[in-house]
């Protein structure tokens, strides 16, 4: 299904937050596109969505974009924050989270697999622009091996979450997470169909996104703002799950499906109290 | 009216209840553990929701996020948890979310000992978190039947103000088996000078007016009233801006919409022979205030021109309380003294402020009724203000 942009912004962002001011060649537009023609496709309103955010270009971009309600929490904890607020939002309401890189997988990792632990109904999008891009371009956990950055001069030489056989999508896996994909821009129309079951899993999803940032990243380490450069980088670097080849850094496409198959916490909690308040047990 | 042999955890519970709270986020800590054990008991059977969080910044997010969906909501701690806390407060601030804290006191810095009271964070509770600008409210009670008022009075006061209310409680006062007296009715509870404020919801979608007006209702998530909260400064509809103007706007009604109805609390705070025109004020507030009231009247009795001043309400500080020309004495449960520090600010210029610390227990009378001695003779004290007498 096709969407105009302009007919997806005026039925769901508000006209004063768009466009962002993202840097030029920017691929947050497009992720946040991705999700939003996703959100339209399964055909939910306004109303049906409470939309979170945090700190940093991701956070910072998409927060009040969304027309209807919205919060940003502090860097990390917005998973927290959801958990307490699935608690008292009906079941219906989609909790929707656009949060970085740093935010899910550094400070906020903690509360991420707590969420994850207790299948939170939430859809967490990881907007990851590859390291701390708002701060000038530090390194993070998801950074590829190896890259040169302004606190990496050397070349990131820490094993990280992206390192071979360490793949954070295997630690939230493990976590409890129920679904879980990892998609790069030019996934288009793929990704916008994770992002829907996503959406649709009453638990904890999570799709993780890489995105170019050509201001800081990719004039560190591939010498050029240009765009096409680092859009051109992405797609040598990326490759469908079980098409790897050895410089894969992103394994895309879907890395778990357990959709609706396990209590979800809010039902599990509410329905839990409501057994004690009338029998006094469990 | 139901009477208890129990305990202050106990106390508070029952207050949280009586209050309208639903919604209680912690993490195991002494000597607040048997406030979370008592809320897991107890919520459930009121439909309300107990969460055991992964650490106690992600408690008092819960309890923000519960909040945000129209609950009332309650976390408790003690200092070492309570510092975790700054992140979770000034997001609760900035973003004017209601929300009660629970902080019982023990002995510090940091872990120090578990089971004895202490009073390590009355600055903390000015302060507990970055950036300035905001006032805070915290109230103090000394015995479990007050812990119970105080924690409605905090729900109350956090529903008017939209904010977080502190209550700095400790050890002595949470873990502590006292007589306590539930109300059973609204009648009851009027009767018992309780006050409950309901939950109402902003329809947004302006985030707050730039006055210091309260009783504006707190924002609500899931209504579709387009509302908006963040940690950024907010413009008036909940935009995040980056102009200094819109953030002179966000602070002024941080502060004043507390420092200019402070009519709401500062009754609050207890005075003993105060109009009698003392020549010596003894200032403490939690339970050393209990060995205080008591060593005050025995020193009456043997003729010694002492009042006892206690603080309930704790910030903002109440500096129109310290007006009178007279020797002060701040009686603690720190060594460093905190108190202290505020009294001499508040006190008129030309006042002699002294202070009389202990730490994981409480002052004897004797020792109270020998400083006042000493200190209204003019002679020197045995313990010198800041210096400990021996190591």
């Amino acid at each position: 299904m096709q969407y105009k942009s302009s007919e997806l912004t005026s039925k769901y962002l508000r006209s004063r937050k768009i466009p962002s001011t993202a840097c030029t060649g920017c691929g947050l537009g497009i992720n946040h596109k991705i999700v939003v023609q996703a959100i339209a496709e399964l055909g939910l309103e306004v109303a049906d969505i409470v939309w979170g955010t945090s700190i940093g270009c991701a956070g910072r971009q998409t927060f009040a974009t969304w027309k209807g309600d919205g919060f940003a929490g502090t860097h990390g904890r917005v998973y927290a924050i959801a958990r307490g607020l699935r608690i008292a939002l009906p079941p219906e309401k989609k909790i929707i989270l656009t949060v970085g890189d740093g935010d899910a997988f550094a400070i906020g990792l903690n509360h991420l697999i707590h969420a994850a632990r207790s299948n939170t109904d939430m859809t967490v999008i990881v907007n990851d622009n590859l390291g701390y891009q708002s701060t000038g371009g530090q390194y993070g956990w998801t950074t590829p091996q190896g890259s040169k950055t302004d606190s990496s001069p050397y070349g990131m030489f820490e094993q990280n979450l992206m390192s071979s056989g360490m793949d954070v999508m295997k630690i939230l896996k493990g976590a409890g997470a129920t679904f879980l994909a990892r998609h790069v821009p030019m996934d288009g129309a793929w990704a916008v169909a994770s992002v829907k079951k996503g959406i649709q899993n009453r638990g904890f999803s999570l799709i993780h996104m890489p995105f170019p940032c050509p201001t800081n990243f990719a004039s560190r380490e591939l010498g050029s703002r240009d765009p096409v450069n680092i859009y051109r980088w992405f797609k040598e670097h990326a490759a469908p799950l079980g098409q790897e080849k050895e410089s894969t850094i992103w394994a895309t496409g879907i890395w778990h499906d357990a959709s609706n198959t396990r209590p979800e916490f809010s039902q599990l909690v509410h329905e839990t109290v409501e057994k004690i308040r009338r029998t006094g047990s469990i | 009216m139901k009477r208890y042999l129990e305990t202050g955890n106990f106390a508070i519970t029952e207050a949280a209840i009586l209050a309208g709270c639903r919604f209680f986020a912690g993490y195991p800590i002494t000597p607040a553990t048997e406030l979370a054990e008592a809320m897991s008991q107890r919520l459930p059977q009121v439909g309300g929701i107990y969460l055991q969080a992964e650490d106690e910044c992600a408690a008092m997010h819960m309890c923000i996020g519960a909040s945000l969906g129209g609950y009332k909501a309650m976390t408790a701690t003690s200092g070492p948890g309570f510092i975790l806390y700054a992140d979770p407060y000034g997001w609760a601030l900035g973003c004017e979310t209601p929300l009660v804290i629970l902080n019982s006191g023990r002995v510090g810095p940091v872990s120090g000992i578990t089971g004895a009271p202490g009073q390590g964070e009355f600055y903390l509770t000015r302060y507990p978190t970055q950036g300035g600008n905001f006032e805070s409210i915290c109230l103090a009670p000394n015995s479990a039947q007050e812990v119970m008022a105080m924690t409605v009075e905090a729900f109350y006061l956090a529903e008017r103000f939209r904010m977080p209310v502190t209550v700095l409680a400790d050890q002595l006062i949470t873990d502590g088996f006292e007589d306590i007296s539930v109300p059973e009715n609204e009648d009851e509870m009027k009767e018992m000078g309780f006050r409950v404020w309901p939950r109402k919801i902003h329809q947004g979608p302006d985030f707050y007016p730039a006055t210091d007006e309260i009783d504006i209702p707190p924002v609500v998530l899931g209504h579709n009233t387009g509302a908006l909260c963040s940690d950024w400064t907010p413009t008036e509809e909940g935009y995040d801006i980056e102009e200094v103007e819109a953030h002179h706007k966000h602070a002024f009604r941080l502060i004043y919409k507390v420092r200019n109805h402070r009519e709401l609390f500062s009754h609050h705070n207890e005075k003993k022979f105060m109009g009698d025109d003392p020549d010596l004020i003894v200032v403490s507030y939690g339970t050393p205030s209990r060995v205080v009231n008591t060593a005050v009247a025995k020193a009456r009795e043997q003729g010694l021109k002492v009042g006892a001043l206690r603080l309930i309400n704790l910030w903002p500080f109440p500096d129109e309380l310290f007006n009178q020309k007279a020797k002060y004495l701040a009686v603690e449960l720190n060594w460093d003294g905190e108190l202290v520090r505020e009294v001499q600010r508040a006190a008129p210029d030309d006042s002699k402020v002294h202070f009389l610390g202990t730490c994981g227990d409480l002052p004897t009378i004797a020792d109270l009724i020998e400083t006042c001695e000493k200190i209204l003779k003019n002679e020197p004290l045995a313990r010198k203000g800041w210096v400990l007498e021996a190591w």
